[in-house]
């Protein structure tokens, strides 16, 4: 029995069966975690190796090189690149998306292991580091105070940071800017000198008086006591009454040569949220935890935090990392349904029955919710590429149910009872009906096979579309007849009784379409040749409007995530106290001109944390870090693109900034869905040539009206001063560089001492030289150190001080020197555009010196690898789907006319684009491939019908003007099924779904420039084409007649001759 | 004794096998999934491309007076659902073993 069959004679079965899928299905969806995208491996691998005293260009060329000439053979390896700095290298592996990094990293250390008697000795072991998105904060909060300002490291240490780590998934809690409290010993070196006392004998002096010292047991009769002498201090002033010297009989204090303040210590970052100080809490998840769930937990418990600090304590949120994930998620929920609204309508609007429209739609939440089974099974995310995957495929899983119900219904108008025309229906189409799901599978299919970034992000989309498909295609064969024989009534003739009535009017209008076509039809018929050439006009038009560079090229399309991010640098070697006020300047004028920043968060200077600095490279005293949260987007006119903009042009307005970067939706880079730049690659041995090279395409591509924060990644040289030792005079005194060098740093840096204890919490005691007498290039040439002798000696006479530059870092990618110049983009510019406009305006008549050369690189190599890869598919694509018509039409010449239908396709696309003035982005690629599926199967049902009734007999043209007569409905309904389901994904009202928007409107304008030009394009090749092989077997024929009329007549004659 | 012949579109095949279990018409021989073609008017059965629909066929011997209801039920069927086809020929049986 087939399988329809017995789905129509085993009802309850194939009822059950069904709801058990939706029961597994509903299971998955509630067990499904929310993500941004599918999960994947970020593909960098670091090996970092410090080499104490070397600067950059002995490090690349004793330790950089070395690495690399060796891990440059690690398979997988798609890009190598390093950065010497002084005292340390930075090699940075790129792999191949989707690359075991497992085994890389093995390969990598082994690598390692190799060669690490190859590097200096001095050098320490390399560390292999490996990227991990866990590393990115998922939420960052920030906590001003008033009066508890001071206290408020403490408050948030025991009350915030140890409830929020408890939480599950919860990686690590740290605090940046905190006011951390020490106790300053400030010495004055004049008095100390005068005492023959120095800053080490002070913090050995401090040291042995502040420790608790147990000190045996004592035995008094039979009874045994402890004995302990407790030393360390109860209060920080016990430290002012600490004896440190005897001098000519009078006890010198610690209070009577130095200044003791237990303060906070002098910060080197400024934290403010909205002008107000405060602290910055980053909170970083566990490898592999789900971020939203973490976010929402850390919410809930912050609610009770509150309620346990302070009131003046107030903790706002700066970066919440599951916001733009749920209002993603949740804008392409709406997405879905409004698609499953819309198919619904259409449906119902074709069809004018209810029974038919619940049996057809009824495939959509069966063969979509298989996808949460899939995606649970893989262990997947509901993410904004399955739930678009939903969205994509809405509209293509009810075009089966629609053929298998129609025919159907015709064997019931023809008489027969439900149940008959179920199963009888059924077999005459279900071998149609999988051929067509098998062309939308040899689409989608191959995009699990992409490499590359997007491979990753097409994968999911590939598996989920056909799965999908294919469920729809199975419900359409079982599900679909067994309804039908359950549900369908034996009447032909619609009664338009109750609501129905409304249908009478939908009806006369649907007939007279088909009249009106069939009209148009026969015209076009006659002249087929000038559809024919016009398509082709079109098309060719429409290309060159594309080639012309009217529809610009992109690689992602940006969406406005309510975010920026700003970097501003000032001269270098500025002190913070000084950046703070150029600081504050910007936190005025920001607050001034933009309203649409509710939350202003700077961060001035760099964290004295070393794991901060990790995290932010661009940290330093001079440079001003901002993040700014704008209201959402509906809520403003002004895009977050446009206010970066104008942000730059206030900046510029400021003498001190010497550079900076604005970046629109944060996370320069530009990783997916990030904004795009561009580096420009400078390449060659010279540091200097290249420097020159880099500094004037710096100069000018900043001129360009596209570019915007054009910056060399090699920074400007940094002066600094070096101490050079006398050897010869420190021999003398019986000194050396060592103990000359840590003085200087005790002194001016200051001496840890010991650690002062209060309620179980440490501080430290410093001790160095009280703030005036460390203020001036004297100040350290005056430092007094002494002798083996005991004799007094200052720094200059055994050093001199000399002002330097700093070499610069030298960065190679694949093992060559280079420099490259970082670009944005301007608000509204397409990269394409920008690199159009540096080619043309800077590149073009640039003579570029001998030695040096130039590549592009940034976002437009992504966009390029990945247009290459999307064209490669597309072109494997056209090749199957011709595959598989061509197996099921058995000819050649079928799947080429309707192939042929991918032409106006395109032109739509183009056309599409154009009116609503999107750039061709990746995504808007993928709509064009997607489309090649979608628009065959238009051809198919209207070339296998006009097949059908030429071998019923009908002569071609009548065959043709026949079919389309009788296929306009379902190929209208199953077009506009598609398109409307695309609708919500082009409007893309929702944060985050400008992404998905420019695939909605190439497949609307394709698919309906198609529909509409399919209905008439794919007759007229018809006629065209099987008319002219008509025409050739014809005189075959006849040619065969005349050679058998003759061979007759010969054999006529030779009889008479005999 | 008559020996009728039905030739009939698939889709009928429940309609008729019931009518002839409700007439006690219990012999019979039957041919699946075969060809034909009416000799007026209606649609070929050849389970192609163009022609998806197939016939069967049933030859059933039945006491003289079984035929005219059964003939009777068969045009009830035939003008149920005219498009199908359903055609059915009588003869006599002269021996039987």
């Amino acid at each position: 029995m087939k399988l329809y069959e017995t789905a129509v004679r085993k009802p309850i079965s194939t009822i059950l069966i069904f709801i058990g899928v939706l029961i597994i299905g509903g299971f998955s969806l509630r067990n499904l975690a929310i993500d941004m995208y599918p999960d994947m491996d970020i593909p960098y691998l670091s090996v970092i190796t410090t080499y104490t005293g070397a600067n950059a260009t002995d490090i690349e060329t004793n330790i950089t090189r070395v690495l690399e000439d060796n891990l440059n053979t690690v398979d997988n390896l798609k890009k190598l690149t390093s950065t010497s700095s002084d005292e340390m290298s930075m090699i940075t592996l790129q792999m191949e998306w989707g690359a075991d990094l497992d085994q890389a990293a093995n390969d990598i250390r082994d690598v390692i292991g190799r060669i690490s008697s190859a590097l200096p000795d001095e050098a320490d072991d390399p560390i292999l580091f490996k990227f991990s998105s866990s590393m990115m904060p998922v939420m960052v909060l920030s906590a001003t105070a008033d009066e508890s300002y001071a206290g408020l490291y403490k408050l948030l240490d025991d009350k915030m940071v140890n409830v929020l780590n408890r939480i599950d998934g919860v990686g690590s809690v740290s605090l940046f800017g905190e006011p951390v409290r020490e106790i300053q010993v400030n010495v004055d070196p004049v008095k100390l000198e005068a005492y023959n006392l120095t800053v080490e004998q002070i913090g050995q002096i401090i040291a042995n008086e502040n420790s608790n010292i147990p000190s045996g047991t004592l035995e008094i009769g039979n009874n045994q006591f402890n004995v302990k002498a407790d030393g360390e201090f109860n209060s920080s002033d016990d430290l002012k009454d600490i004896v440190i010297s005897n001098y000519n009989g009078r006890t010198i204090m610690l209070e009577d040569v130095a200044e003791i303040k237990d303060t906070i210590e002098k910060m080197t970052i400024d934290e403010r949220i909205n002008g107000k100080r405060g602290v910055r809490v980053l909170i970083q998840k566990q490898s592999g935890a789900n971020s939203v769930a973490i976010v929402k937990d850390v919410t809930a418990e912050l609610e009770n935090i509150k309620e346990t600090l302070p009131n003046d304590v107030k903790i706002d949120v700066v970066m919440d990392s599951s916001e733009s994930i749920v209002d993603s998620i949740n804008s392409l929920e709406e997405t879905v349904m409004f698609a499953f609204l819309f198919v619904i309508i259409v449906v119902l609007f074709f069809l004018g029955r209810w029974r038919a429209t619940f049996i057809i739609c009824l495939t959509i939440p069966i063969s979509l919710i298989t996808a949460f089974i899939y995606l649970y099974g893989t262990g997947s995310t509901l993410n904004i590429i399955s739930l678009s995957s939903l969205s994509i495929a809405i509209g293509m899983v009810v075009d089966d149910a629609i053929v298998v119900l129609e025919n159907i219904t015709k064997h019931i108008e023809r008489g027969s009872t439900p149940r008959e025309a179920a199963i009888y229906a059924t077999n005459e189409v279900w071998l149609a009906v999988i051929a067509t799901t098998l062309v939308v599978v040899a689409v989608f299919l191959p995009l699990t096979m992409v490499s590359g970034m997007a491979g990753i992000m097409f994968r999911e989309l590939g598996w989920i579309v056909t799965i999908v498909i294919c469920v729809s295609t199975l419900a359409a064969i079982t599900l679909t007849p067994m309804l039908s024989s359950l549900m369908l009534k034996a009447e032909t003739k619609h009664q338009y009784k109750g609501l129905g009535i409304i249908f009478k009017p939908i009806d006369k209008f649907l007939d007279k379409l088909d009249e009106g076509y069939a009209k148009l039809l026969a015209w076009t018929v006659r002249h087929r040749l000038l559809v024919i050439c016009s398509t082709f006009v079109l098309f060719f038009a429409s290309l060159g409007v594309f080639m012309a560079g009217f529809i610009p090229i992109e690689f992602m399309p940006t969406s406005d995530t309510s975010i920026i991010t700003m970097n501003v640098q000032l001269q270098q070697n500025l002190n913070v106290d000084y950046t703070v006020k150029t600081a504050r300047k910007i936190d005025s004028i920001i607050n001034v001109k933009y309203p649409e920043i509710y939350l202003l968060s700077t961060s001035t200077g760099e964290s004295s944390n070393s794991q901060s600095r990790m995290l932010s490279s661009d940290a330093a005293s001079y440079a001003i870090n901002y993040t700014m949260r704008l209201v959402k987007p509906h809520e403003r006119e002004r895009s977050m693109f446009l206010i970066s903009d104008l942000l730059r042009q206030d900046l510029d307005q400021i003498p001190e900034v010497r550079q900076y970067t604005v970046t629109p939706g944060g996370n320069r880079g530009g990783s997916v869905g990030g904004i795009s730049t561009i580096s420009l690659k400078v390449f060659g041995q010279d540091l200097n040539q290249t420097n020159d090279v880099a500094l004037y395409l710096k100069d000018k591509i900043s001129q360009l009206s596209t570019t915007r924060d054009v910056q060399l990644s090699r920074d400007d040289m940094r002066p600094e001063y070096n101490i050079v030792f006398d050897r010869e005079k420190l021999a003398l005194y019986g000194l050396n560089s060592t103990t000359v060098a840590t003085a200087i740093r005790n002194r001016l840096n200051g001496l840890t001492a010991s650690l002062y204890r209060e309620d179980g919490d440490e501080y430290d005691i410093i001790v160095r030289y009280a703030e005036p007498f460390r203020t001036s290039f004297e100040d350290i040439e005056n430092i007094t150190v002494y002798g083996s002798e005991g004799q007094p000696i200052k720094v200059k006479d055994v050093a001199t001080i000399t002002e330097e530059f700093a070499p610069p870092i030298i960065e190679r990618e694949n093992r060559q020197r280079q420099v490259s110049v970082e670009i944005s983009l301007g608000d509204g510019v397409a990269l394409g555009t920008a690199v159009q406009e540096i080619n043309d305006k800077v590149l073009a008549d640039y003579q570029i010196p001998d030695g040096v050369y130039l590549e592009m690189g940034g976002s437009v190599e992504d966009q390029q690898d990945s247009f290459s890869d999307l064209t490669t598919l597309l072109v494997l694509i056209i090749l199957l789907v011709y595959i598989v018509m061509a197996t099921q039409f058995e000819s050649l010449l079928m799947p080429f006319i309707i192939m042929l239908t991918i032409v106006p396709a395109f032109t739509g696309v183009i056309v599409a684009l154009w009116a609503t003035n999107t750039p061709l982005s990746l995504i808007a690629l993928l709509g064009a491939i997607m489309l090649v599926g979608i628009v065959v199967k238009n051809g198919i049902v209207m070339v296998d019908y006009t097949n059908l009734l030429r071998e019923r007999g009908s002569a071609i043209n009548q065959a043709v003007i026949a079919s389309g007569k009788s296929r306009l409905r379902p190929v209208l309904m199953t077009s506009l099924t598609t398109i409307l389901g695309m609708v919500p994904l082009a409007i893309g009202t929702g944060e985050g779904s400008e992404i998905w928007q420019p695939m909605g409107i190439a497949i609307i304008g394709g698919l309906t420039f198609s529909t509409f030009l399919t209905l008439l394009l794919v007759p007229c090749l018809y006629s065209v084409f099987v008319g002219s092989g008509l025409k050739k077997e014809k005189k075959a024929i006849n040619k065969k007649r005349k050679e058998e009329k003759r061979k007759r007549n010969e054999f006529q004659e030779a009889k008479a001759l005999k | 004794m008559k020996a009728i012949f039905i030739s009939y579109n698939k889709a009928l095949s429940e309609r008729v096998m019931e009518t002839l279990d409700r007439l006690h018409a219990r012999g019979f021989t039957r041919w699946e999934d075969i060809q034909g073609r009416g000799s007026f008017d209606g649609e070929p059965h050849y389970g192609n491309h163009a022609w998806p629909s197939v016939n069967v066929a049933v030859l059933t011997i039945v006491a003289d007076n079984k035929v005219k209801p059964i003939l009777d039920e068969l045009r009830y069927i035939d003008h149920q659902a005219p498009q199908h086809g359903l055609r059915a020929f009588v003869w006599d049986i002269t021996e039987k073993m």
